[in-house]
């Protein structure tokens, strides 16, 4: 390959990589917001809860990666269904400005939790660390192909989820129109606990896929809040092929950008590029409410 | 709060701030001959300094002890009014002005952060008032202080060249520095372009990345590049981590080279231990081989005092010495004399018991400290320190050499 398609291809790649695994909480923001109407910033703290729940059950317990993150699956979930019935569910009745601002204390009090178990420090997974595989002038790291296929299967099974159960179709028709869904006897409560453990759980699932490629802290949700939420918002907060587009979008741009500029403008590339897309299409690539 | 020592009851306070207040009214000429020195102190006893600020007063108080043992200075016995700064450019500026207008202390010692020496210098230079300090920011002698601070950190030029000299003599030829984004970056990488070529190396590229990135594997592309013999990692623990990994990843090699800060013993359990494996490590370190650090060491009680102590060891002496030198206790003084004893061609002295004998009897000094040589430029920089360098291995810091 000439050099300068091998640049461009390993960008793009990189960027997909990153792109896969931004997508996979930006997912749980929009589904969150598709039923509960609020852009939850809490999804930053349970990426951490899923981060360290994985890392309990992989370093603590010594469970291999996939069991692992299928806990941190589960205790995100489960703690966004916790923090939301009984922290910000009373605050819904104030509108979405008020629940959007309780989430972001919710948050900075989660973290703070995680802190005071965990304390500061940087912590790792137990992996063995690999050298990346070359082929055509490119490279690509073995973790990261796990990673991308870990997202992969659990964007797979949401979508067959939405698309094929009962349980599915009805968080759907709450999404898209809660008042007839309520006339037609689906119990709103329940969708939205159900939003909340599977959107919170992709959040702990991201979280730990971050923490695979680098460490873990009781930041790590925090730093990767912005990207998450601006992939949501480029696709169309309340779509989820919205989501996965919006993050890869945010993912190769942010990458693609290191071919003119300076590695300290990605984000400034990556949010400028968002103001672009939402001039042009002020609800996002696909929209809102595009299942 | 005012204190005269750090473990002072209520009341003594309250006696002391009403004797500090008195005095401070009275007019200096009835002040009685032989009334005790007062030096200020202002250290971080809480907040981000809370660790350092208390050793460092520990370490002056331990000095002037000395100094009050062998007969004082001008005749008078030396005392500290201490503040706590709180690691807060607020409340320090509110206990500087304490210091300079109700205690009328000649000189401040101790501000930690950068951030506080900033705030607190401008009202030393208006009230003539010398200063040192540890903070470490370029930007803190820049400042127009007329030559009243000191400090005795190497600051960010003085580090950047010594670790270009070190990795030139590595033998690494091609370097590349990968930065963080923060206002050291470009200064640390302009001046390892300028060293490196006269030590027979050059720097091939650099670049400065964001903060809080998942991943560098495209900045580590970029870095790589070049093929380069030594990759400077000039970050923080977190992205250092992340670096660290990805440079693996790519199948890098060679050295990689970083500051002891960004390659904590956390860092090195969170990474397998190939991934840090010939990693070398500098942090500033004080002149262990040094009389000055021997005599530190005993008078603290503790094997190695580190870079804070050592330098708060070495204003409470420079300060002592100037005093005598000049034979007046005022910032103009301090500011005028600091030189006269720390540098030139005086007998060298490792301690101010020492250098005040030799005062006295009219000789020449030149204090060589426990932090280091203590020669300044004319802003207030040191010339010279030393370097601890370590080498990881096996997951752990193996000494290297101090140099």
């Amino acid at each position: 390959m000439p050099p300068f398609v091998a640049e461009v291809a390993q960008l793009v790649l990189n960027g997909i990589m990153a792109g896969t695994i931004l997508a996979v909480p930006a997912i749980g923001l929009t589904a969150i917001y598709a039923v509960l109407r609020f852009p939850n910033f809490a999804l930053a703290s349970h990426a951490t809860v899923g981060a360290f729940a994985g890392y309990v059950a992989n370093v603590q317990f010594g469970l291999p990666i996939v069991p692992s993150v299928m806990c941190a699956f589960l205790a995100a979930g489960l703690a966004g269904v916790v923090s939301d019935e009984y922290v910000l569910k009373p605050f819904r009745a104030a509108g979405f400005i008020t629940t959007a601002i309780a989430s972001i204390a919710l948050t900075i009090g989660i973290e703070n939790l995680i802190r005071f178990g965990f304390g500061n420090e940087l912590r790792g997974y137990d992996l063995p660390l690999m050298r990346d595989w070359r082929f055509w002038g490119l490279r690509v790291g073995p973790q990261q192909v796990q990673n991308l296929g870990i997202a992969a299967v659990a964007m797979a099974l949401l979508f067959a989820f939405l698309a094929f159960t009962r349980t599915g179709k009805a968080m759907r028709a709450v999404a898209d129109n809660p008042m007839l869904a309520a006339i037609k006897g689906i119990n709103a409560d329940v969708v939205a606990r159900l939003v909340s453990f599977v959107g919170m759980g992709l959040a702990g699932l991201g979280g730990m896929l971050i923490g695979l490629d680098t460490t873990i802290d009781p930041l790590t949700g925090f730093r990767a809040i912005l990207n998450v939420f601006a992939a949501a918002v480029v696709g169309g907060l309340g779509s989820i092929p919205g989501a996965v587009i919006g993050a890869l979008t945010v993912g190769i741009g942010e990458e693609l950008c290191l071919l003119f500029l300076s590695p300290d403008y990605r984000s400034a590339v990556g949010f400028t590029a968002i103001l672009l897309v939402l001039t042009l299409r002020p609800r996002g690539i696909l929209g809102a409410r595009a299942y | 709060m005012t204190k005269k020592t750090l473990i002072a009851s209520r009341r003594t306070v309250l006696k002391g701030a009403g004797a500090l207040a008195f005095t401070g009214a009275m007019p200096a000429i009835v002040q009685a001959q032989g009334a005790p020195l007062q030096f200020g102190i202002l250290t971080p006893l809480t907040g981000a300094g809370g660790f350092d600020g208390p050793r460092m007063l520990k370490a002056m108080k331990a000095v002037l002890d000395e100094v009050n043992a062998a007969g004082g200075l001008l005749g008078r016995k030396v005392e500290v009014v201490v503040e706590d700064d709180q690691t807060n450019p607020e409340a320090a500026v509110r206990a500087a002005r304490k210091l300079i207008d109700v205690a009328k202390v000649p000189v401040i010692m101790g501000t930690w952060a950068s951030a506080v020496t900033a705030a607190v210098a401008p009202l030393c230079w208006e009230s003539k008032t010398f200063l040192t300090t540890v903070s470490g920011a370029d930007s803190i002698t820049l400042l127009p202080h007329q030559g009243y601070l000191i400090r005795t950190q190497p600051n960010n030029y003085l580090q950047a060249g010594k670790h270009a000299e070190f990795i030139a003599s590595t033998g690494a030829k091609k370097v590349f520095v990968m930065s963080i984004q923060a206002p050291f970056a470009q200064p640390t990488q302009d001046r390892i372009k300028s060293v490196l070529p006269t030590k027979g190396s050059e720097m091939i590229g650099a670049l400065i990345y964001e903060k809080d990135k998942t991943t560098y594997r495209s900045e580590v592309d970029l870095a790589l590049k070049g093929k380069p013999d030594l990759v400077y990692l000039n970050g923080y623990a977190p992205d250092v981590t992340v670096i660290l990994r990805d440079l693996y990843r790519a199948g890098f090699t060679g050295p990689r080279y970083a500051q002891s800060y960004a390659v904590t013993g956390k860092v090195l359990e969170a990474l397998p231990p190939e991934a840090t494996e010939g990693v070398i490590t500098v942090q500033p370190s004080a002149d262990v081989d040094s009389p000055a650090f021997a005599l530190a060491s005993k008078r603290l009680g503790i094997p190695e005092p580190d870079s804070y102590e050592t330098q708060a060891t070495d204003w409470a002496s420079l300060v002592s010495l100037t005093v005598a030198k000049a034979k007046e206790a005022n910032g103009t003084a301090l500011k005028d004399n600091v030189r006269k004893i720390c540098q030139g061609a005086g007998t060298k002295v490792y301690s101010a018991v020492e250098g005040l004998k030799l005062l006295a009897e009219g000789k020449e000094i030149n204090y060589e400290g426990a932090s280091g040589p203590c020669d300044f430029t004319d802003i207030g920089d040191i010339i010279d320190c030393k370097f601890r360098y370590n080498k990881i291995t096996g997951g752990k810091p193996v000494f290297l050499k101090i140099a």
